[in-house]
């Protein structure tokens, strides 16, 4: 193997990861000790209020690992198994009602409301993932992007008007037990989804290092081939599509759980837009890429979201034309940034070793 | 006629006589159901005019472009502002008459949509064509780029056609009925259309380049002809006709930021049905969605179930696709 003999210890592979992983673990008391802030809010009465720097970026930290497992679920299929689909957010929105429908609209206790909700958000994304796949994939690529295109804005329009669930308002989520509530403990909550985010990477990292991930990447690179080696690829796609819709489903649960709300938006198009997006920008087929595009872009809308952008006499609040700067970084992206910034690196790094 | 064609065409008179009958037994009259009738043709004259692009495109370059909505929103916001006083284009002025200002606002939103076209074409999806996967994500961002821009300048709040002009605004009567004369002038220059591209298509020279490209395009190439001005010719045209149907809706739908998603899941759903790259199945399959979901508008009035007419043209296409997994034309590998 060329990569043991260049790396020979397994902790000069993964020391980069591991020390990251720690910083991140010890980030929210770190920003404490900064600001002065405690990292478990401040107390009042028997309850929390989550005031103070240490707990905001907590949250800021927790949205990004959210987009984190959505955008790496999307690169598992765009990125190495090469299936395009522009209805990520479907599976986003599907647990995420699922899960809220679960806890407000039955009368079960409120611990075994959560795991059955999340429970069968999960694999009715996996169905619906297998569905979908199963109409489409015997057809040409462009049919799974359609359909999921489709159903997505079905269930969009759908959850929008459904008198249920409130229609477009959507509904609040009140009982979430204390140690879990992102409103009472966000530092649980906070290991919870970083913990998640890290078993997402180890788990995509294995699949796609095993047998399964390798034909995988045979289909992307060349179905007809891989088909004629003897495996067939429809399982194989299908299989993929299954573990990315969890995932997706996943990532859903988590942002329900930190808004406490669920509404028809998490169905909407941005939910498509941001994993596509944030996997392009870090890097297609790159196991780090969809991380760095996911930490990347929020940091940026965040630090965008309150600034006004003067051009002569007109003031222009930046939030209200983000959406066009997403849209024209996307175009510009796809044109001239096409490998992320994982990908360039990557072929940057190799260049410089064929030079040597 | 081949069996495969006879088969298809059975199922396109059963799933047309089956909406025809759904509409006669829930409608209260006559006039009712000849209004129902005329509503669906209007609806799917809208959508031919997106969905005709979105197969032709597709056939000849392989490109799915998911902007087709956005230039028929394009459309609409472009003859809405020119039409009425105060926008960005003001006419007022120029052309008092609000019957002639009507064809010219028209006219605009299709050099706009057509101007569109070329920059997408040609500055954008050209230097992609080697890596196609690219060209759909990018065509979803320019839809987005696009949605954007019309919030930008015309913001969120939908625009409702309020100029009185003469076709627009007349009425006839049948079974005691009064039937919008407007809706009879664009079902009238829907099927003109298709006639009109059925015989660009089938009689003209560039229209043989064209269904000799859907069929195999590196032939075309090999045989000397420029493929690629032929792409960008089909794509501005594609553009300019998805304006165009905009800009004749918008007399009735008006211009709201949502038009565009609405027609694209809608003309998606009819170029799936109708068989990828087919014109007859797209022409076919758009009267069948928009009767679908006239019938369905129909039914869903007073019944708490309002989204039923937004969810027609999937339920549709699932039961095409059950019936005829590649389309009612198509030839989908």
């Amino acid at each position: 193997m060329e990569a043991t003999t260049r790396n020979p210890s397994w902790l000069r592979t993964n020391g980069w990861l591991l020390l990251l992983l720690a910083l991140l673990i010890l980030f929210p008391f770190i920003v404490g000790a900064l600001t002065d802030s405690s990292p478990y809010g401040v107390p009042r009465g028997d309850r929390m209020i989550m005031r103070g720097e240490s707990v905001r970026w907590q949250s800021v930290l927790i949205e990004v690992y959210i987009l984190a497992i959505l955008a790496m679920s999307y690169n598992l299929l765009f990125g190495f198994t090469g299936v395009i689909s522009f209805g990520h957010a479907l599976f986003f929105g599907t647990s995420s009602y699922l899960f809220g429908l679960a806890l407000e609209f039955t009368d079960l206790d409120t611990g075994l409301a959560i795991v059955l909700g999340a429970l069968a958000g999960i694999l009715v994304c996996g169905l619906l993932g297998l569905l979908i796949g199963l109409v489409t994939l015997r057809l040409k690529g462009v049919y799974f992007a359609i359909f999921t295109l489709a159903v997505a804005e079905m269930f969009y329009i759908f959850f929008g008007r459904w008198q249920l669930t409130r229609a477009e308002d959507g509904f609040a989520i009140s009982e979430l037990p204390t140690w879990l509530d992102p409103t009472q403990s966000r530092l649980n909550y906070y290991y919870i989804a970083l913990a998640l985010v890290v078993l997402t990477f180890l788990f995509i990292r294995r699949l796609v290092k095993s047998p399964t991930g390798a034909v995988f990447q045979a289909i992307r690179e060349n179905e007809d081939r891989a088909q004629s080696l003897g495996y067939n690829t429809l399982n194989y796609k299908l299989f993929s599509i299954v573990i990315a819709a969890m995932l997706a489903g996943v990532a859903g649960l988590l942002q329900v759980m930190l808004n406490k709300k669920v509404g028809p938006e998490l169905v909407s198009v941005g939910y498509t837009v941001d994993p596509l997006l944030m996997t392009i920008i870090g890097g297609v087929g790159t196991l780090g890429g969809p991380i760095v595009g996911a930490a990347g872009l929020h940091l940026l809308d965040i630090f965008f979201r309150d600034r006004e952008l003067v051009l002569g006499a007109v003031t222009i609040d930046i939030a209200n034309i983000w959406a066009l700067l997403l849209g024209v970084i996307f175009i510009l992206v796809v044109i001239v940034f096409p490998y992320g910034v994982i990908g360039t690196w990557k072929r940057w790094q190799a260049r410089a070793l064929r030079r040597q | 006629m081949s069996r495969t064609n006879r088969s298809s065409l059975i199922a396109i008179l059963v799933i047309i006589g089956g909406l025809v009958a759904v509409a006669f037994v829930n409608s209260s009259s006559l006039g009712n159901f000849g209004i129902t009738l005329l509503s669906g043709l209007f609806q799917g004259m809208l959508l031919f005019l997106v969905a005709s692009g979105l197969s032709i495109i597709f056939g000849l370059m392989d490109v799915l472009n998911f902007a087709q909505g956005a230039y028929f929103m394009v459309g609409a916001y472009v003859a809405y502002d020119a039409q009425h006083a105060g926008g960005l284009i003001d006419l007022t002025q120029a052309i008092p008459d609000p019957n002639l200002r009507f064809p010219i606002a028209v006219l605009i939103a299709m050099i706009v949509g057509a101007l569109l076209g070329i920059i997408l074409e040609r500055g954008l999806l050209r230097p992609l064509y080697a890596r196609p996967i690219y060209q759909l994500v990018l065509t979803f961002g320019v839809a987005l780029v696009m949605a954007e821009i019309i919030k930008f300048l015309w913001t969120t709040t939908p625009y409702s056609w309020t100029e009185v002009f003469g076709v627009r605004d007349s009425f006839f009567e049948l079974f005691g009925q009064r039937f919008s004369t407007y809706r009879l002038f664009v079902v009238g220059m829907g099927i003109a259309l298709i006639v009109l591209i059925a015989l660009l298509l089938r009689r003209s020279r560039i229209g043989i380049i064209i269904r000799a490209g859907v069929e195999d395009r590196e032939m075309v190439q090999a045989l000397g002809i420029n493929v690629q001005t032929v792409f960008t010719l089909v794509f501005t045209l594609g553009c300019a006709i998805a304006a165009l149907g905009g800009a004749v809706a918008a007399p009735f739908l008006g211009a709201s930021t949502t038009l565009g998603d609405i027609f694209l899941l809608q003309a998606i759903a009819v170029v799936v049905l109708g068989g990828m790259g087919s014109y007859e199945g797209t022409a076919i399959g758009s009267i069948m969605v928009g009767l679908a979901v006239a019938v369905a508008q129909d039914a869903a009035i007073g019944t708490s179930f309002s989204a039923l007419p937004s969810i027609t043209p999937m339920l549709l296409l699932v039961l095409v696709l059950l019936l005829r997994p590649s389309g009612l034309f198509g030839n989908a590998r």
